[in-house]
């Protein structure tokens, strides 16, 4: 079935560079800019999604039994609290990766496409069946990455099996930024990622210890619309998911000494 | 880098070519007769997708074999096959459309004129692309990908995985590329390191043997030419 909703994959193949942060916060960005949006847990593994939104103690059915049909698609999805314009379908048993098929997943998505306006897939790390699955579902991908020599490799692999899988536009998240370390040349440059990727930036989101403090809350960062600047890193993103241009800052090119670059971070409403 | 050649243990298959029949129908019984424990498949001109080739898989399996490499003369083939992360060889047959002809006058065509294969589009880390004869890259190799080629290996691109010229020995083989920053390089027997220090901006280099060692230089003035002797 051909609907205009975008079904978008957010994965890495490298494990913990944040796709279940990125996913859970754009997913709150998104519905609170007014979209109508789905977060889908394709980890069925490892799942923490449900966690990271604070609803896993509202889950009541899952993909599973949606899937098996012992319950309607409305029954299993948990709307949230305070944004209601967001849903999340939870993660079935982990047993279900033994017999969950590519076109398992298209069915759910499909059934998603037709109430939500986008539908964000949360993928499990590596690129074995579960990632397979959740690609052949996907129409576009946001890969996340860190400023890191192997989280950059595991995202180039994974580029290069979205590409043969068709999925498109494919575009790239760099998580946990932190200026200072780019700026006295410890940690991988802005330039030195999107050099070998050869890929569209969607956005920065900067190292920021609200994210860990936010995550354990199980209150996106993003809930709040508060001020700290990994959160309006997401919003930032969001915003730029629906074609609004707003400009990119590399936070390592500004300013000249490490603490005017990091002062202007703290200012800038921008990245 | 999952190099294959252990020799003794793998049969090679060849499927029928498309307009002579279908591979699903030959497949099983040619599986049967295997008795090494790994299998190389020549796709020959098949383009199967990676939902096919799964199958492909799944029909080896079930013999109680184990799918070793892929071979093809269709990129797009070869690309799925990297993609499940099998060992892959793209093979650049001049002869495929000429049937009839005996062994020893297709040997004496290839021979005569050099085969190049041409690609386009960025090697991804665990992508590899392999040549008979030369290779010409138009894109980069990224870290964590291979290119080889029997002769010469030429990156219209940036060069920062591995890449191997001359591998059936050719000593005269070279690696060019617009930026040589390679993990790797090997020319015939011969295995280097890629350079530590960052190479001068938009200088064209080459890689080549000299007396048994791999040295790097700036290329002739239009590096894409080969004067084959
Ligand atoms: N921008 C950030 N700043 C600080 N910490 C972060 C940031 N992004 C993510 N983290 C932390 O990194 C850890 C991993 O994040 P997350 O679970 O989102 O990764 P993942 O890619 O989903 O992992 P997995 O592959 O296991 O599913 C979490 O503890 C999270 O709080
Ligand atoms: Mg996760």
């Amino acid at each position: 079935m051909e609907t205009n909703t975008r079904i978008i994959l957010i994965c890495s193949g490298k494990g913990g560079v944040g796709k279940t942060t990125l996913t859970a916060n754009l997913g709150i960005a998104l519905a609170r800019q007014g979209v109508c949006t789905a977060v889908l847990d394709a980890d069925f593994g490892l799942r923490n999604l449900d966690l990271l939104l604070g609803l896993e103690n509202r889950i009541v059915y899952t993909a599973q039994e949606v899937l098996e049909e012992t319950c309607r698609l409305d029954q299993a999805l948990v709307k949230h609290k305070q944004e209601p314009n967001l849903s999340l379908m939870p993660a079935g048993n982990p047993r279900m990766l033994d017999w969950l098929k590519p076109k398992d997943m298209q069915r759910i998505v499909d059934m998603l496409s037709e109430k939500f306006d986008y539908v964000l897939i949360d993928c499990p790390a590596g690129v074995e069946d579960g990632f397979r699955n959740a690609v052949a579902a996907s129409k576009e991908a946001i890969v996340v990455t860190n400023p890191e020599v192997s989280a950059v490799r595991d995202a180039d692999r994974v580029i290069g099996l979205l590409n043969t899988h068709g999925v498109k536009p494919v575009q790239l998240v760099l998580n946990r930024v932190r200026p200072k370390m780019i700026a006295s040349q410890e940690m991988l440059s802005v330039d030195d990622v999107t050099d070998i990727l050869a890929l569209p930036l969607l956005g920065l989101v900067i190292e920021d210890e609200q994210v860990i403090v936010s995550t354990n809350r199980g209150e996106p960062l993003t809930l709040t619309g508060g001020n700290s600047p990994a959160a309006r890193c997401y919003s930032n993103i969001a915003r730029r998911l629906q074609g609004e241009e707003i400009p990119l800052i590399d936070p390592s090119k500004q300013g000249s000494g490490v603490r005017d670059k990091l002062k202007r971070l703290m200012q800038t409403k921008i990245f | 880098m999952g190099s294959i050649n252990s020799g003794e243990n793998i049969t090679t298959i060849k499927l029928p070519l498309t307009r002579s029949s279908d591979w699903r129908i030959s497949l099983p019984g040619k599986l049967n007769k295997v008795n090494s424990e790994g299998v190389l498949v020549d796709c020959q001109d098949w383009q199967l997708g990676c939902t096919e080739l799964k199958q492909l898989r799944s029909y080896i399996e079930q013999a109680g074999l184990k799918l070793i490499s892929i071979r093809s003369n269709i990129p797009e083939t070869i690309v799925s096959a990297a993609a499940l992360g099998h060992q892959s060889t793209l093979v650049l047959q001049k002869s495929v459309l000429v049937e009839n002809s005996s062994p020893k006058s297709e040997e004496a065509k290839s021979n005569d004129s050099p085969k190049l294969l041409f690609h386009e589009g960025t090697l991804r880390s665990g992508e590899h692309l392999s040549a008979e004869g030369d290779v010409l890259l138009l894109g980069d190799v990224n870290p964590g990908a291979t290119i080889s080629a029997g002769g010469n290996v030429m990156i219209w691109g940036r060069l920062r995985g591995t890449a191997q010229a001359g591998k059936l020995g050719d000593k005269k083989a070279k690696i060019i590329a617009l930026e040589l920053r390679p993990v790797q390089l090997r020319i015939a027997n011969a295995i280097a390191r890629g350079p530590e220090e960052k190479p001068a901006q938009g200088l064209t280099e080459e890689a080549l043997l000299e007396s048994g060692k791999i040295i790097i230089q700036p290329a002739r003035v239009n590096p894409f030419m080969f004067d084959r002797t």
